[in-house]
C-alpha cells in the first residue's frame, strides 16, 4: 500500500515533468544546422548555424553593430548582428549564430557565441602542426 | 629530455602497479585472502606515489621551461607569471588528465587506508574499483595523450596561454572542478564493492557518505568558482549559460544532493538500500559522461575543447562502467530488499524521499536538454535548447525544493503526531509577512514571489534549529555561549548540515534577485553624455589608450556618483588582434553595476551596463554551504545519540 502511494507520487511528478519537458522543449528547441542544412531545409523559426569568421568583418556604431560572412564546408553566408561581441570574436574564429534568414537574404543573428579558446589548446596553436 | 623520460617511467610503473593492484584486489575480495589484499592496497599507494612523482616531474619540466616537452611547449611561455605557469598543470588535456588520477589515487589511498582497518574483505573490492579507474587515466597517458611527448626540435619559447585565461580565476576554478569530478570515483568504489562483497552494512553508509561529501563540497566550490570567473571575466552580465559543459558539472553535483539526504534515511531507518546505491553509481556515471562530452566535443558547445582521440576511448570507459555498474546491481537486486518501506505520510524521511524524486527529475530535465543534440542528430537534424528550455523546467522543480527545506527539517522521524500546521506555524507565518512585503513594495514578478517567501520560511526553520542549541545549552552547565558551543561542536554535522542550508537558500535568493531584477542597456556615449539603468547614472568622462607589453589597452572613464568606473578592452596584436575585456563592477550587498566597454568609434564609445541585483548573494551562499560542509565533517563527528528506532540497525556506526 505505501509502495504504491510512493509509485502513484513518482508517477505524479513523472508526469509533471514530461509535460514541462515536452513543453520547454517544443517551444524552445531550434535547429543546429550548417549553412548548407539551412539552405537544403529552410525552418520557419530561428535557427543556429556554426560558421568561420571571414576576413570582412565590419563593424558600426561603436562596434555594437556588426556585418561579416560566415563561411563553412565551401557555403558563405552574409551574417548582421547588433550586440555586444564576445572577447575573442575576430577573422578565423568559428562562432554560432542564433536567429533567421531575412527577405533580404542575410542572416539576421540575435545572438552570437564564440567559441572559447578552449583551455585545451590556446589559440595559437590551432592548426599549428607541432608533433 | 631527462624529465619527459623520468615522467613517462613514472606513468609507466604506476600503469602496471594499478593493473597489479586491481587484479590482486578483486581475486583477494573474492577468496578473502588478507595478505594478498594488503599486496593489492601496497600496489595502489605505490602507484598513488609515481602518480606524485609523474606530477613532480611535469611541474618541473613547466618551471625550467623545457619546451622540447609538447606538453609545456604548448601550454606556457617564458613570460608567464610563475602561478599560471605553475597552473599548466592541469591547464592542457593530458595535464588535466595526469591532475585527475593523482587526485584520485591519493583520495583512493586514504579512502582505502581508513576503510581496510574494518572491512579489508569489502575494501579489497574498494581497492580494486579504484585501481581500474587510475589505471584507465594512466592507460590513456601511457599510450594515447602522454604529457611527456616530445617535439622534434627544442622551441625557444612556448605559446603561452589566452588572455582569457590568464587570470586569477584560472588558479582556483579548474583544480577545485576537476579535484570535485576525480572524487565522485571514491563513493562508487565503495558503492561497487558493497555490492560484490555483499556487505552493504551501516559502516558501508557512514563511509560512503563520507566520500559523496568530500565529492559534493569540492564540485561546490568548482561550481561557484566556475560562476564566479565567468560573472567576473566574460562580460555577458551572468554567471551560468546551461552550456554542456556546464551542465556536466551540475549533473553529478544534484544526484549527490540527492544522496547525501538520502544516506540519513537508511542510517536511520535502514530503508532506501537500492536507491542509494543506485545514485552513487549515477553520479559517477554523470562525471563520467560528463568527462566524455568535454573531451570528446561531441556535443555542441561554446566551450570546444581540441578535438582528440580522447572521446573514443572515454565513451569505451563509459560503457565499461556502466556494464559494471548494472550487472553488480542487478546482481544484489534481490538482496536490496528494504525491510521497511517509508512511509508515503508527512515525515522527515518521506520529505527527503520527494526531495529525491525532485532532484533525479531535474537531473533528468538537465540531461535531456543536454543530450537532445545527439538524440535529434540520430534523425538526421540537430535540434538544441537554449537556456529558455533549462529556466522553465528547473524553475518549478526548484521551487518544490525551496518548499521542502523550509518544510523538512521540521518534520519528525517517522510520522507526525498531533498538527502539523502547528508544527510549520513560523516559517508560514515568515513566509507571509515576506509576501505581504513584497506585494506592498510593489514587486509583481512571479517568480519573486513564489520563490523569496520560500526562502525567508526556509531561514527560519535553519533559524528555530539554531534556536533548539541555546534550548539544550540552558540544561548544561557553565556559562550559556560556552555550553552553547559544546551542543553545537557534539552534533556538528547537524549544525553544520543547516548552514549549508542557509548557504542554498541565501544562493537561491541571489539567483533568484538577479534572475528576475536584471536590467541592461547598451549605449552609444560620447564624451560628457549619460546614461541611466535602474538607479544608477553613468556619465561618460573620456578614453585614454595604454599601450602595455604584448597587448594595447582602451580604458574608459565613467564617473558614477564621487566613483569612477574604468572598463577597459584589450588587443593583443599576436593573437590575430584579439579583445579581451575587463569589466568594471562596483558590488554592493544588494546590487552590483556591471559596465563592459564594447568597443570605441572615432570619439564615441559603446557600453553594456548591466545592473545585477542580489548576484554578491550567489558568492556569500556558496561560501556559507563549503563552510557547512567543513565545520560538519572537518572533525570525524561523534555519534549523535537521539532517538534512534531500537531494532532497524542503521544507526552511525562508530567508524
Amino acid at each position: 500500500m505505501t509502495l504504491l502511494k510512493w509509485l502513484g507520487l513518482g508517477a505524479v511528478v513523472a508526469a509533471c515533468l514530461g509535460y514541462l519537458v515536452v513543453s520547454a522543449t517544443g517551444s524552445s528547441a531550434e535547429y543546429y544546422q550548417t549553412i548548407a542544412e539551412m539552405r537544403a531545409h529552410p525552418a520557419s523559426g530561428d535557427v543556429r548555424v556554426l560558421g568561420i569568421v571571414q576576413d570582412d568583418v565590419s563593424r558600426t556604431d561603436g562596434g555594437l553593430h556588426v556585418r561579416f560572412t560566415a563561411a563553412d564546408a565551401g557555403q558563405t553566408m552574409p551574417v548582421d548582428y547588433r550586440g555586444a561581441l564576445p572577447d575573442i570574436f575576430r577573422p578565423g574564429i568559428q562562432v554560432v549564430v542564433d536567429g533567421r534568414v531575412g527577405s533580404d537574404g542575410v542572416f539576421h543573428a540575435r545572438a552570437l557565441e564564440a567559441k572559447c579558446p578552449s583551455r585545451f589548446s590556446s589559440a595559437q596553436s590551432q592548426g599549428t602542426p607541432t608533433r | 629530455m631527462f624529465l619527459a623520460e623520468l615522467g613517462s617511467a613514472f606513468l609507466l610503473a604506476s600503469f602496471v602497479l594499478a593493473v597489479l593492484s586491481g587484479v590482486a584486489g578483486v581475486v583477494a575480495g573474492r577468496g578473502g585472502d588478507l595478505t594478498l589484499a594488503r599486496v593489492a592496497r601496497r600496489a595502489f599507494y605505490a602507484a598513488a606515489l609515481g602518480l606524485v612523482g609523474a606530477s613532480g616531474t611535469l611541474l618541473t619540466a613547466l618551471l625550467s621551461h623545457d619546451f622540447v616537452i609538447a606538453y609545456v611547449f604548448e601550454h606556457s611561455d617564458r613570460s608567464l607569471s610563475l602561478p599560471l605557469t605553475a597552473a599548466a598543470f592541469y591547464g592542457g588535456q593530458e595535464g588535466s588528465l595526469l591532475y585527475w588520477a593523482l587526485l584520485l589515487a591519493l583520495m583512493g589511498s586514504v579512502a582505502v587506508a581508513a576503510a581496510a582497518v574494518s572491512n579489508p574483505g569489502t575494501t579489497a573490492f574498494a581497492n580494486a574499483v579504484l585501481a581500474g579507474i587510475v589505471g584507465f587515466f594512466l592507460l590513456v597517458m601511457v599510450f594515447v595523450a602522454s604529457p611527456f611527448a616530445l617535439l622534434s626540435g627544442t622551441p625557444t619559447d612556448g605559446l603561452g596561454l589566452n588572455p582569457l585565461l590568464r587570470d586569477g580565476g584560472m588558479l582556483i576554478h579548474p583544480p577545485f572542478q576537476l579535484a570535485g569530478y576525480s572524487a565522485f570515483g571514491v563513493p562508487f568504489a565503495f558503492a561497487i564493492a558493497a555490492l560484490l562483497s555483499g556487505r552493504d552494512d551501516a559502516a558501508w553508509v557512514a563511509q560512503t557518505r563520507r566520500y559523496a561529501l568530500v565529492a559534493w563540497g569540492l564540485q561546490s566550490a568548482g561550481l561557484t568558482l566556475g560562476m564566479w570567473w565567468a560573472y567576473h571575466v566574460l562580460g555577458w552580465g551572468g554567471y551560468f549559460g546551461w552550456d554542456p559543459v556546464e551542465n556536466a558539472a551540475l549533473m553529478p553535483w544534484l544526484a549527490t544532493t540527492a544522496y547525501i539526504h538520502s544516506a540519513q534515511v537508511q542510517e536511520r531507518r535502514g530503508t532506501l538500500r537500492a536507491w542509494n546505491f543506485g545514485l552513487v553509481i549515477a553520479a559517477f556515471l554523470l562525471s563520467v559522461l560528463g568527462t566524455f562530452v568535454v573531451r570528446s566535443g561531441i556535443l555542441p558547445s561554446v566551450h570546444t575543447f581540441a578535438v582528440s582521440p580522447l572521446g573514443t576511448w572515454f565513451f569505451g570507459f563509459l560503457v565499461a562502467s556502466v556494464a559494471i555498474s548494472g550487472g553488480a546491481l542487478a546482481r544484489r537486486s534481490g538482496r536490496l530488499r528494504s525491510p521497511q518501506p517509508v512511509d508515503a505520510s508527512p515525515s522527515r524521511e518521506g520529505a527527503f524521499l520527494l526531495q529525491n524524486i525532485l532532484l533525479v527529475a531535474l537531473t533528468a530535465a538537465v540531461l535531456w536538454g543536454t543530450l537532445l543534440p545527439l538524440i535529434s542528430g540520430m534523425t538526421g537534424r540537430t535540434l538544441v535548447v537554449g537556456a529558455a528550455y533549462y529556466e522553465r523546467v528547473s524553475a518549478p522543480l526548484l521551487v518544490a525544493v525551496l518548499a521542502l527545506l523550509a518544510v523538512g527539517p521540521l518534520l519528525p522521524w517517522q510520522r507526525v503526531r498531533g498538527g502539523w500546521l502547528r508544527l510549520l506555524r513560523w516559517p508560514l507565518a515568515a513566509a507571509g509577512v515576506t509576501l505581504a512585503g513584497l506585494v506592498a513594495a510593489g514587486v509583481r514578478q512571479p517568480g519573486a514571489l513564489v520563490a523569496l517567501p520560500l526562502v525567508a520560511a526556509g531561514l527560519v526553520t535553519c533559524l528555530l534549529e539554531y534556536g533548539r542549541v541555546a534550548v539544550l545549552a540552558r540544561r548544561l552547565a557553565g556559562p550559556l555561549p560556552l555550553a552553547a558551543a559544546r551542543v553545537v561542536a557534539r552534533n556538528r554535522r547537524r549544525y553544520g548540515a543547516y548552514l549549508a542550508h542557509v548557504g542554498i537558500l541565501v544562493v537561491a535568493a541571489g539567483l533568484v534577485g538577479s534572475h528576475v531584477w536584471q536590467q541592461s542597456r547598451q549605449v552609444i556615449l560620447l564624451p560628457g553624455q549619460s546614461v541611466t539603468v535602474g538607479s544608477h547614472t553613468l556619465t561618460y568622462e573620456g578614453m585614454a589608450a595604454q599601450p602595455a607589453g604584448d597587448h594595447s589597452a582602451l580604458v574608459a572613464r565613467l564617473a558614477m556618483g564621487d566613483e569612477t568606473l574604468e572598463p577597459a578592452r584589450l588587443t593583443y596584436p599576436s593573437l590575430g588582434g584579439q579583445a579581451l575585456t575587463h569589466v568594471a563592477i562596483r558590488s554592493s550587498p544588494f546590487e552590483d553595476v556591471y559596465v563592459v566597454l564594447a568597443g570605441a568609434d572615432g570619439g564615441a564609445a559603446a557600453f553594456t551596463v548591466y545592473v545585477n541585483p542580489l548576484v554578491t548573494w550567489i558568492w556569500v551562499g556558496g561560501a556559507l554551504l563549503i563552510l557547512g560542509v567543513l565545520l560538519g565533517n572537518l572533525v570525524r563527528p561523534e555519534v549523535e545519540r537521539e532517538r534512534v528506532p531500537a531494532g532497524l540497525g542503521a544507526t552511525v556506526p562508530a567508524r
